[in-house]
């Protein structure tokens, strides 16, 4: 095999390119017969070339022949359907490159401003956003709140475990005890079903009742994320957007 | 160089393939490569190359430079003698090779940027691997409730955010132009028109300016 990358152009250097040419038509014969050997099918070569009249042809000239009349007895349409000269084939995989890439582009922007999404959960500011990467941040969002909302649905409908049923009972009974404006479901939940370990437990329920007590949307501003709701714990003390704080 | 096991290539057997759909698989993608193979020299040696294939499923592929037809009655020896190579000829060749080489480049950067978002999506992998993993950030299923309640208010404020710094920005950015303040149709011709290209539900730039209101923006002529 290379170890150096060949540049696609026409080899200027006579040895060189008869080189070359051998050692690719040799290689591309062998690929051939190889393709026919393990799909179990018909296929032949044939190869003019500068360096002799007669061409070189795979698997024989027999055998070419007899699989080009196959060939020549199909309808028009068929034998050109899949035909190609240079020009075409490579079109053809312009176009294919370029739908892949169109896609692995597309992916990886999903998944770098889902990475920006949860650091905006945990309160990083949005100032080094540009229109256009906030408002792919903003079609992810909605993209994870759709599969949010469903979720709940699905839950709210079918509880089939039942954590999810004790949580839910919980909730009906921690509505008794709200305080604020937002919806009663959500209110002093029980911070036990947020799955969290004592320490965290205690520092949300502290959260909880802060929090409450300050919710301001006035806060939510440009170049003030900074001070937003509360203070973390942890080092992105940067504008909270959650109702309650949960951090570890 | 030594020789490692790569995770796509192991040794094949040179006999016909048993599995049906590992065998419809090999053919597309060893055809894909036998026509790129051909493709490649002609192009480095100028060789004249015909390949016609019979696929599994019946049909026909087939591959040919400079084209399938000529080559095949050539060799069938139904044509007439080669051409000649007076100038006219070399000029339609001339020609042809020059676009092949352009596609061939153009074909060439695509792929060299697709190797780097390949490389980029590695990249992001192992960021998210590396993420010390709030628990907002595991698969919704394993959310109870709450979380997903929570969640959705969180979201939902951080959404709030976004559209807030967005028109913020926006206005930003119209600042430095003076226009109407009544929703005017003349639009400053590099400020972003409305609110088609952003789904932001923000609208128009001018058309919020109503009558009244944030006069910090009427310009002074």
């Amino acid at each position: 095999m290379t170890r150096k990358k060949v540049k696609l152009a026409f080899i200027t250097n006579d040895s060189a390119r008869k080189a070359t040419f051998k050692k690719r038509k040799k290689g591309l014969m062998k690929k051939v017969s190889e393709l026919s050997t393990l799909c179990g099918i018909d296929a032949c070569a044939i190869i003019y070339s500068p360096y002799d009249t007669s061409p070189e042809v795979w698997p024989n000239t027999m055998g070419a022949q007899r699989v080009l009349a196959e060939f020549k007895r199909m309808p028009e349409m068929e034998q050109s359907k899949k035909m190609v000269n240079q020009e075409s084939f490579i079109r053809q995989r312009i176009a294919k490159a370029s739908e892949q890439l169109k896609k692995q582009s597309k992916e990886n922007r999903e998944k770098e401003m889902t990475e920006v999404m949860y650091q905006g959960l945990t309160g990083k500011g949005l100032q080094n956003l540009n229109l256009g990467d906030l408002n792919d941040l903003g079609w992810v969002i909605d993209q994870n709140l759709k599969e949010v909302y469903k979720r709940i649905e699905a839950v709210k409908k079918g509880s089939s475990t039942s954590s999810v049923a004790a949580a839910a009972a919980a909730a009906m009974a921690a509505a008794a005890t709200s305080q604020s404006v937002a919806p009663p479901m959500e209110q002093k939940p029980a911070v036990m079903e947020l799955g969290l370990d004592p320490m965290q437990r205690t520092q949300t329920e502290w959260f909880t009742d802060w929090m409450n007590s300050n919710t301001s949307d006035q806060h939510i501003g440009y170049g003030h994320a900074d001070e937003m709701i509360l203070p973390n714990f942890n080092d992105n003390h940067n504008a909270n957007v959650w109702p309650n704080n949960f951090y570890p | 160089m030594t020789r490692r096991i790569s995770k796509g290539r192991q040794r094949v057997e040179m006999v016909k393939m048993k599995n049906e759909s590992n065998l419809q698989v090999t053919f597309s993608k060893r055809r894909a490569g036998l026509f790129k193979k051909a493709s490649e020299l002609c192009t480095l040696c100028g060789a004249e190359i015909a390949i016609v294939v019979f696929s599994p499923g019946d049909k026909v592929f087939s591959f040919g430079h400079p084209s399938v037809d000529t080559l095949v009655e050539r060799f069938l020896g139904r044509d007439l003698p080669p051409p000649n190579n007076d100038v006219h000829n070399q000029l339609i060749v001339a020609h042809r090779e020059a676009g092949i080489r352009e596609l061939n480049t153009k074909l060439m950067n695509l792929e060299e940027v697709l190797q780097m978002e390949k490389h980029r999506e590695e990249s992001l992998q192992e960021i998210r691997r590396r993420a010390n993993g709030q628990w907002w950030e595991s698969p919704i299923e394993e959310l109870n409730l709450f979380q997903l309640q929570h969640l959705k208010e969180a979201l939902e404020r951080l959404e709030q955010k976004v559209e807030k710094v967005a028109q913020q920005q926006k206005m930003v950015n119209n600042h430095a132009f003076p226009f109407h303040t009544l929703g005017s149709a003349w639009t400053p011709p590099n400020c972003a028109r409305g609110s088609s290209s952003y789904g932001l539900n923000v609208g128009a730039p001018f058309a919020n300016r109503a009558i009244g209101s944030t006069s910090s923006m009427v310009p002074n002529y």
